[in-house]
């Protein structure tokens, strides 16, 4: 689905910095969603990403008359008009002490995938025709790094959606023409994690390495709770993807589910009532024309002068066919869903098996 | 660099302009938030050529009383520094801190950092510059961290508070009694992750990594474990063979540590565990489900007009197209109620 020759990037290397940050200010914000700016630079097709900055969220002046919750004003932050001064102003400072002064994308968190909506089209369609194609937008889901593996993906709109998106035609016609899927909607890039020189000689000190010398058994349990020499390894294990809760992910999932599923059947019933209007509207017309084309022949009869007979264009007015846009972009998020249960069910699927044979040796 | 050994801890003295209230005397305790340090790094890295150290100013929360600060970021300020004298971009400081706090209204300035672990008279001015009245952090101390970055040594962080000391009048804007304090690298629940993606990284020769997909990750936990496992099997046995010394506190542990395992009747392991595969197999069915009837219902809608030849025939064919999305929507309604059902039993 991806289509990686038409794009000039084609991975994306992030920092622990930009990492670390990221995290900070979504799950500080969680669950409303934080937005920030990304900035570095390309290097050969892989989009560096160096550093990352917060966009603010209180005091900004609502860009639509429409958005007036705190979750949509973050949400669009990235394209509002303050957030382009502000992220400006932020780039020349950065600039000053040597970071990379380059616009790349932004940033946005999300939970259990929820992101494939018309805000995160809309920032990073702001962003892709600005910047000269090089922008992408990184995807942090808060919910699902909790549980264990850190979920940060990097997506792009695709080539074919931008012209759609540019023309802003999403009827059935175009689409066919085009033969833009909801698959194609976003291109997704390989991301890796990259640490700086003097960060891996930071991580490899972290760890104390243990005592030179000889040590003695503790005397008693509560002696070896409290041993300074206890070994703390602070970064590597971590345990929380090998949590057992199986419940909250599959019922978070399935409302979120039914919920687009509500948004397809709102969407399907729009386009049966425009079907139902134009048919409607059609056979007015047709009975409109063969009315005036009896008339016709009973007047060319008559020997009178004939009636125009596109009349009927000015009389009747068809009605505007709506958007696929929304059913496209429900129909994308609905595919995300799927794919997240799909992964979710590979992992727990194993771990349950796992405990069962523990737990039931015999009857492994 | 963990330098667990406690600092002496004196009696903060009174700030610069002690005629005031100075309430609070009690030690300091920082803490420090990984992604500071990972910029303060990050900084000193970028530093120019010719200057072998590079400051900043650091943000964070503090406690209401004073005692304890919290460093959550930081940001890179400009000064240049010859052997006579040290100039700070005022200007920019302030400007980074407005931007700064637009962006996080909670965090207040608490200090700066510099990337050696030098204190020079230099630092004593600037120290007094972050902790003065006004733009500063009076009545608060400033936080002064060092983060010694010389290639083939140990990086190694410290953390000072100062006291005025004043040989004369004059000379007390540039000469300060830095006195160390106790300081504490946290990281929250949320940032693990993030940390351990960062700490895979660290082996490899070209120091970057994937980021991994959950089955990778509870791979790599599920082999620590085993390796955990097979270290303690291997003391226990050698102790059964009397190679190794026994200890009864270390048994004490291990047998607190197995009598976690939970006592349960096979049955009911039998029955829960069915229970919730089915669950699970059932969301992931219906998803897919779900999943198709869109696909379809997408592919329905834009293949159907592909028949009509004329404007007369696409009012007939948008009927059909339109029954055979109602077809589709309700197949899936039905996965929907389905889906119900199964959540019921779940909360059962």
């Amino acid at each position: 689905m991806a289509d990686f020759k038409e794009s000039p990037l084609k991975a994306v290397q992030i920092e622990a910095l930009v990492v670390m940050k990221i995290i900070k200010h979504s799950s500080q914000t969680f669950p409303t969603v934080a937005t920030g700016s990304l900035v570095g630079m390309d290097v050969n097709g892989t989009l560096q990403i160096t550093n990352t900055f917060p966009f603010p969220t209180v005091d900004v002046p609502a860009t639509d008359g429409h958005q007036d919750t705190a979750a949509n004003l973050a949400a669009a932050a990235p394209r509002a008009k303050a957030n382009i001064v502000y992220q400006n102003e932020m780039i020349r400072c950065l600039r000053e002490v040597n970071v990379d002064a380059n616009n790349v994308g932004w940033y946005t968190s999300t939970s259990m995938g929820n992101f494939v909506n018309a805000n995160t089209i809309e920032n990073q369609f702001f962003y892709q025709k600005e910047m000269n194609e090089r922008t992408v937008a990184l995807v942090h889901d808060v919910s699902r790094s909790v549980q264990g593996s850190l979920n940060v993906r990097a997506y792009r709109l695709s080539p074919s959606f931008m012209i759609s998106y540019k023309e802003n035609k999403f009827t059935t016609d175009s689409l066919q023409k085009s033969g833009l899927r909801y698959q194609d909607i976003f291109v997704e890039l390989p991301l890796t994690v990259h640490n700086s020189h003097i960060l891996t000689s930071l991580l490899h000190q972290l760890p104390t390495s243990p005592p030179k010398e000889e040590l003695q058994f503790p005397p008693s349990l509560a002696a070896l709770k409290q041993d300074p020499n206890a070994p703390r390894n602070p970064l590597a294990p971590n345990f929380e993807s090998l949590d057992l809760s199986i419940d909250p992910f599959l019922e978070k999932s399935c409302d979120l589910l039914l919920e687009s599923i509500e948004n397809h059947h709102t969407e399907l019933n729009n386009h049966q009532y425009y079907q139902r209007s134009l048919a409607r509207e059609q056979t007015k017309i047709s009975a409109w024309q063969s009315k005036r084309k009896s008339e016709n022949v009973s007047r060319a009869a008559a020997k009178q002068p004939l009636l125009p007979e596109d009349e009927w264009q000015r009389l009747f007015k068809l009605p505007q066919e709506p958007s696929r846009l929304e059913l496209l972009l429900n129909s994308r998020q609905v595919e995300q869903y799927a794919r997240q249960v799909d992964g979710f069910t590979a992992g727990v699927s194993g771990k349950m098996f796992a405990v069962k044979s523990n737990l039931l040796p015999n009857e492994g | 660099m963990a330098d667990t050994q406690s600092f002496l801890h004196l009696a903060r003295p009174l700030g610069p302009a002690s005629v005031g209230a100075q309430p609070s005397t009690a030690p300091l305790s920082v803490t420090i938030q990984p992604q500071a340090l990972f910029s303060i790094l990050d900084h000193a890295v970028r530093r120019p050529q010719d200057q072998d150290r590079v400051i900043g100013t650091l943000l964070g929360t503090r406690s209401e009383d004073g005692t304890e600060v919290e460093i959550r970021n930081c940001y890179a300020v400009p000064h240049t520094e010859t052997t006579e004298q040290v100039e700070v971009d005022m200007d920019y400081q302030k400007s980074m801190l407005a931007l700064h706090l637009r962006a996080n209204p909670r965090e207040v300035l608490v200090g700066w950092y510099a990337t050696s672990g030098e204190l020079n008279t230099f630092s004593a001015l600037i120290q007094n510059f972050y902790g003065q009245q006004g733009d500063g952090t009076w009545p608060h101390p400033a936080v002064h961290l060092t983060v010694s970055t010389i290639p083939g040594e140990d990086i190694e962080a410290r953390t000072y508070i100062s006291a005025p000391i004043g040989v004369t009048a004059e000379r007390a804007a540039d000469s300060c009694l830095f006195i160390p304090v106790p300081y504490e690298i946290k990281y929250g629940e949320a940032e693990k992750s993030g940390l351990e993606i960062i700490a895979a990284a660290k082996d490899k020769e070209d120091r970057t990594t994937n980021i991994a997909t959950d089955i990778e990750s509870i791979e790599t936990a599920i082999e620590q474990v085993l390796d955990m496992l097979e270290r303690v099997s291997n003391y226990v046995s050698n102790v059964l063979d009397e190679e190794a010394e026994p200890s009864t506190a270390l048994g004490q542990f291990l047998m607190n540590a197995l009598s976690l395992a939970p006592k349960v009747e096979p049955a009911d392991i039998e029955r829960d565990f069915n229970n919730h595969i089915q669950d699970v197999l059932v969301v992931s069915y219906l998803a897919n489900t779900i999943r198709t009837q869109i696909d379809l219902s997408n592919r329905l809608a834009t293949a159907a007009l592909t028949l009509g030849t004329g404007d007369a025939l696409g009012g007939s064919t948008g009927g059909q197209e339109g029954g055979q999305k109602e077809g589709g929507r309700q197949d899936q309604r039905r996965g929907g109620k389905g889906r119900g059902q199964n959540r019921q039993q779940q909360q059962e």
